[in-house]
């Protein structure tokens, strides 16, 4: 490796301890979003804010590492996607669905998180 | 016809992550200067003084998305025909012919190795420098 990729991979390593550290609290906030979102008659913009948090986290994720949350990211605004499609006919099953993705995002950002107070590498996360 | 040299990105990505991972990498690694911002606007207001060689867009963008950043950019007098690349998370069936139709030289899809993309930007560039010169001749 020539010294500017010995540098790159130092503050990578740096950039993506900074992005797990920040993980659970950015999920969390995903979580609220949703609630709300939920709880506010399916308003547009929160929609719309929510939708493009996940698709950021999706990529994200996956460019520090943490395939498993840019998966769970992916699924959910999927399922989003879907359930307000179909919002009209108040699906139970896919808010179920919708719920779930959430619980899994939320699983994963905390397995990693709690990997890397282990002493987990950056780069690792899947 | 020799190729012209990419020095000059200019740079829009809204997530402030991603954009720090990309700079760096285009800036250690590939030693282009690159002009980093995160919305249309501000694109806007930095073009013409930075004169760039090369635009990288991301796709996915509040208010104004990568295709119509894209376009407002290429109103700009100087900017009409600097090439452009555009990086996203998720490409649709159709997306690419209407990329290409937009004169986006490539696509670059989420995840991107971060190590390896200033490389992946210059093939890019060079791959269409060697089409255009051989489209002139």
């Amino acid at each position: 490796m020539t010294t500017a990729d010995d540098e790159f991979a130092r503050e990578y390593a740096r950039l993506s301890a900074a992005f797990v550290a920040q993980l659970p609290q950015q999920v969390q906030i995903l979580n609220d979003d949703l609630i709300a979102w939920l709880s506010a008659s399916r308003e547009t913009t929160l929609f719309d804010r929510l939708s493009h948090k996940l698709h950021q986290l999706r990529g994200s994720g996956s460019t520090f590492g943490c395939n498993g949350v840019s998966e769970a990211a992916r699924v959910l605004e999927q399922r989003l996607a879907a359930l307000r499609a179909d919002a009209a006919a108040e699906p139970v099953s896919e808010l179920d669905e919708v719920e779930a993705a959430m619980l899994e995002l939320r699983g994963e950002a905390n397995r990693i998180y709690r990997k890397s107070l282990q002493g987990g590498q950056p780069g690792t996360h899947t | 016809m020799s190729t012209p040299t990419l020095r000059r990105i200019l740079y829009v990505e809204d997530d402030a992550d991603i954009r720090e991972i990309v700079s760096m990498s285009l800036e250690m690694l590939g030693k282009f200067q690159v002009a980093a911002c995160d919305s249309c606007a501000d694109a806007l207001s930095l073009v013409d003084e930075f004169s760039p060689d090369l635009l990288l867009l991301d796709v996915m963008m509040p208010d104004v998305d990568g295709p119509a950043t894209l376009l407002a950019l290429r109103e700009r007098a100087g900017a009409e025909s600097v090439p452009a690349i555009f990086i996203t998370a998720k490409v649709e069936a159709g997306d690419m012919a209407r990329y290409r139709k937009m004169g986006v030289l490539d696509v670059i899809v989420k995840p991107f190795d971060a190590m390896l993309l200033s490389s992946q930007v210059e093939l890019i560039w060079l791959g269409s420098r060697s089409n255009s010169n051989d489209n002139s001749g």
